[in-house]
């Protein structure tokens, strides 16, 4: 079949899928362990739903693999247009779960049209990005990329889901390195955002103060705007507190529950602490399946999705973290090794973007699940239970399938 | 544009593996670091810092009668469980040796209760004190073993009407497959299974509330959880009936005697006062410990206890049914009031001869004396009149036929011989008209419940205007379908009930009470069973100041309705309206 639609002098990048395929297997032992322990209505266990989930997981994958890579070129705005509206729909209709993210499609189970807005933004500066008359050193250029990336964020973020927002925006930092800006720009661009993110932390910020004068210093920029440039972000620093405590409670707590709507102060450090607790038990070889006394009495709301991580760590232990990470890492440098090898800019951007989806969501997922960022519900490529995610992961994989199929000659 | 080139310098490649290769190892180090570094004491904290859900049963709601005293209340057992993860087998000698029960039936049960590794599990319940304290001496071997408190039904008034209460059940694993209800149940919960229980369920059942406590490895509560909030139960509410404790009392005792029913309601909003079938059997049979010899005692006795004779028990009317005919000869304008039939004691139709209960004849009778004296010969002649499909149509407007819809979960429809149904069950030639003469009198392929009767004697005393009989005392009466008849036909099918039960040859007289001011209305029936002797049937109401009451009698293989029933039913009526007892139908028009 797969000969019919593409010519077989054309190699495609399959053995990538042994990686996620790995992965895949890793997450369904997980989630059988916890289905072992779920009585309720029979044989309707997140196990089993995630094998139902895997259907039209291979469906959407072959499909994007039998849909030639120009069209996905030559139509990828008008997606764009779609998805935007499509992430709208959600505010029209009643909320699931207190939010705005899921469109009821008549089906037991709800679609979430922001998983499919990371790889069509992705694929949308991509095409932006590969543009012959881009002038990729000019500062300015860099304004309406970022602007592709924030629109739908931005929309996303009210539903709200911070977790996709951010998720979102990422992939414009790497594609635009790639393509090939001044990291000083995209550094200029960003410092502000470390500048106030560090400023709770006495440390943090000072390292980051630190850091800031080391880039300046081997940026070398014009000597006056260097040192305003390094001063605006240390007072914005500075007065980031201030305007914060000058906040009323409910003002501050507006903010907050926009940033983790899950928000509740003793909750979230409480799924912390017990997701710890959970993975440090587990010690090197793990308890064994179904053995996880924490995974099965602990009360981590998400533990079939966001806090996956805790129930591999404690039932299977740091060796099968650690192999979970590797064949990420592996994962990750493979889909990068494709970009570097790629022939067109187009598809070596796609391929960087899809990466940087990749990466950030195992970063965020298990940083979160070990206490080393805040509460953020990510879920694990590949691993944590849900329908569209899993649908969304597999199509990045037939992406990366296709755009890595030509440079192979 | 698709074919823009692809030059990205090989530093780039390298400054974005280092990238990854650092996020990787910032990753792998953390994990190092908790897993093996810090194993140790998280490890330690998993042992003793364990949270455990416990589900807080919520009451049911009690079920009262209709002055507020408790049929059905709940009472509190201590059970106790044991977590599949810690406990050992040991330790159900230990328990054995404490409770006295032996371990094969603990080890069944724990068993039986099994809802995961890490769910407690129920070994036993109605522990008793010393039980107790046995199990808490022991407490450092018995690691996973726990007791709690479950609430069971108990039945404080003392009467039996297990027909009308029901019981709960204990949800088990094979039984949990099989409920079909939007309720959400667990093994050990109750579940009512029979009765009012079962029809009131979503009412009485209540929502089960959480209790998070901090364990430590010993199973040992070390205080509450931080940060979760408990969820409380929300108790089920209680379910006011409309059964009159006295009554319903004074009635048990009445019928004790025989083998049959007794069902008093209130023609003028449907609500059930009283409801006997008996005989009957205590509702604690269904807690505590029956042995299985008395439950096959019960299953097996021939009397059938078991059975609910007001909804489920199937019956040939008899003569209480002569009013049909009555009414379809008085609707159709087919009969003069003082046109005679003479009665010879014996009516020869075909080839069959159809005999009267008095042996001698009642001579010449009108309508009225027909009814009062219950004259089976007018009846054998005065129906050839009407039409069958005329005469099954009436039978259905007066509920025979179909359920009545009483708030029970089963109830039986009866058998209303149609012609389809004749046709099939004796094929078109196999039946004659004088099937019908028989089902004029309440007899042949004809059989109806109690239940029916009840509605059907109430139609008639409140003119068509009655409503469905119920249990629920604050529930809005639903009036009954709808049967419209001339004012002057119900005027004069009541005066010949009323004739019945005070002329001096009325088959009912023996029913009325004879208190000032009661007007007593009724008819007895002495049905043919083929099964064994007469059953005995008395249908009747009583009214006294615009308050109203129905009676529907019947005592299986008693004999004559009027002899045997009928003395019953003024028992009844002089327990409700003599000596100002007539407050229970005083309460009845408050209620409305």
């Amino acid at each position: 079949m797969l000969k019919i639609a593409y010519n077989p002098s054309q190699k495609f990048p399959l053995s990538i899928l042994f990686l996620p395929i790995l992965l895949i297997i890793i997450g369904l032992l997980a989630l059988f362990s916890i289905s072992v322990n779920q009585f309720g209505v029979i044989a309707i266990t997140a196990f089993t739903k995630q094998l139902l989930f895997m259907i039209p997981a291979i469906g959407g994958f072959l499909v994007i693999l039998f849909i030639p890579k120009y069209i996905i070129h030559k139509y990828i705005y008008v997606a764009y247009g779609l998805i935007l509206a499509l992430v709208a729909v959600p505010f029209l209709l009643s909320t699931i779960a207190g939010t705005h993210r899921w469109i009821n499609i008549g089906l037991p189970v709800a679609f979430q049209p922001s998983e499919f807005a990371k790889w069509i933004v992705v694929v949308s500066l991509a095409r932006y990005l590969s543009d012959h008359n881009l002038e990729i050193k000019k500062f300015s250029t860099l304004i309406f990329p970022i602007l592709i990336a924030l629109f739908p964020a931005t929309i996303i973020l009210q539903q709200p889901d911070l977790g996709t927002a951010l998720i979102l925006l990422t992939p414009v930092f790497p594609m635009l390195y790639w393509v090939g800006s001044r990291p000083f720009h995209l550094f200029m661009i960003l410092a502000p955002i470390f500048s106030i993110g560090t400023a709770f932390h006495t440390v943090s910020f000072t390292s980051w103060a630190i850091i800031m004068g080391i880039i300046l210093y081997i940026s070398r920029p014009n000597l006056i705007f260097g040192i305003v440039f390094y001063f605006v972000n240390i007072f914005l620093g500075l007065l980031a507190p201030l305007l914060w405590n000058g906040l009323r409670s409910y003002q501050q707590k507006r903010i907050l529950t926009l940033f983790n709507p899950e928000l509740d102060p003793l909750g979230a450090a409480y799924q912390t602490i017990q997701s710890k607790v959970a993975i440090g038990s587990g010690g090197f070889f793990g308890k064994g399946m179904g053995e996880g006394t924490q995974t099965h009495l602990k009360f981590l709301p998400v533990q079939e999705s966001d806090f996956i991580v805790s129930v591999i760590g404690e039932e299977f232990g740091f060796i099968t973290i650690a192999f979970m990470l590797v064949i990420f890492a592996l994962f990750i440098m493979k889909i990068v090794n494709l970009a570097y090898h790629s022939n067109e800019r187009f598809a070596g951007l796609v391929l960087i973007g899809i990466a940087t989806i990749f990466l950030s969501h195992v970063f965020v997922n298990t940083a979160m699940s070990t206490g080393l960022i805040p509460v953020k519900g990510l879920p694990l490529p590949f691993i944590s239970a849900g329908g569209s995610f899993l649908l969304s992961c597999f199509i990045m994989v037939s992406l990366i399938i296709k755009m890595g199929m030509e440079t192979i000659e | 544009m698709l074919k823009s080139k692809n030059l990205v310098p090989r530093s780039r490649l390298l400054i974005t593996y280092l990238f990854i290769s650092l996020i990787f190892l910032i990753l792998l180090i953390r994990f190092a670091q908790i897993q093996l570094f810090e194993y140790k004491q998280y490890k330690k904290r998993a042992d003793i810092n364990s949270i455990r859900a416990l589900p807080v049963s919520a009451p049911r709601g009690l079920i009262l009668d209709r002055n507020g005293h408790i049929l059905v209340d709940n009472f509190p057992t201590y059970i106790l469980t044991a977590s599949p993860n810690k406990v050992n087998h040991n330790n159900f000698s230990i328990i054995s040796s404490c409770t006295g029960i032996d371990t094969s039936s603990l080890k069944s049960n724990f068993k039986r209760y099994y809802r995961g590794r890490f769910i407690p599990s129920r070994i036993t319940k109605d522990l008793s004190f010393d039980e107790l304290s046995c199990i808490e001496e022991h407490k450092h071997e018995l690691r996973g073993i726990n007791y709690s408190q479950l609430s069971e039904r108990f039945f404080p008034a003392n009467v039996d009407m297990s027909h009308v209460l029901g019981y709960v059940k204990e949800v088990d694993r094979s039984l949990l497959q099989n409920i079909n209800s939007d309720l959400e149940y667990n093994v050990g919960d109750l579940i009512g299974w029979q009765g009012i229980e079962k029809q009131y369920e979503h009412l009485l059942k209540g929502e089960k509330g959480i209790l998070y406590s901090q364990v430590d490895a010993f199973g040992r509560e070390a205080g509450t959880v931080k940060g979760i909030e408990n969820i409380k139960p929300l108790p089920g509410e209680d379910l006011f009936t409309t059964i009159d404790l006295g009554l319903q009392k004074y009635m048990e005792k009445l019928m004790s005697k025989f083998k049959g029913v007794s069902l008093i309601t209130d023609p003028l909003s449907g609500q059930i006062l009283s409801f006997v079938s008996s005989p009957d059997f205590s509702p604690e049979i269904f807690t505590g410990n029956t042995t299985l010899h008395e439950w096959r005692n019960l299953v097996n006795d021939p009397r059938k206890p078991l059975l609910n004779r007001i909804t489920n028990g199937l019956y040939p009317p008899g003569s209480t049914f002569k009013m049909i005919t009555a009414i379809a000869l008085l609707e159709g304008l087919m009969i003069e009031e003082d046109e005679v039939i003479e009665c010879s004691g014996i009516y020869q139709y075909g080839d069959r001869l159809f005999k009267c209960w008095k042996i001698r004849g009642h001579g010449k009778v009108n309508l009225d004396q027909a009814i009062a004296q219950s004259c089976n010969i007018f009846f054998y002649q005065a129906v050839q009149r009407i039409s069958m499909n005329r005469f099954i149509n009436l039978c259905r407007n007066f509920g025979f036929g179909i359920k009545t819809g009483i708030d029970l979960p089963t109830e039986l429809t009866g058998l209303l011989p149609t012609r389809d149904y004749m046709n099939k069950r004796y094929t078109s030639r196999g039946w004659s008209r004088g099937h019908l003469l028989n089902m004029a009198l309440g007899q042949g392929d004809l059989l109806v419940t109690p239940i029916q009767l009840s509605v059907y004697i109430n139609k008639i005393a409140t003119s068509g205007e009655t409503f469905i009989p119920h249990f629920d005392l604050n529930k809005t009466p639903e009036p009954v379908s709808k049967i419209i008849l001339k004012n002057q036909t119900w005027a004069k099918i009541q005066n010949y009930l009323f004739n019945t039960a005070n002329s001096i040859n009325g088959t009912g007289i023996a029913a009325n009470p004879k208190i000032n001011g009661l007007k007593v209305y009724g008819k007895t029936g002495t049905a043919q069973n083929p099964h064994g002797d007469d059953h005995a049937w008395f249908t009747g109401y009583a009214e006294k100041d615009e308050k109203m009451v129905s009676i529907v009698l019947l005592i299986e293989n008693g004999g004559s309705g009027g002899k045997i029933a009928a003395p019953l039913a003024s028992d009844a009526f002089e327990y409700i309206f003599y000596n100002n007892r007539d407050r229970i139908v005083n309460n009845v028009e408050n209620s409305i």
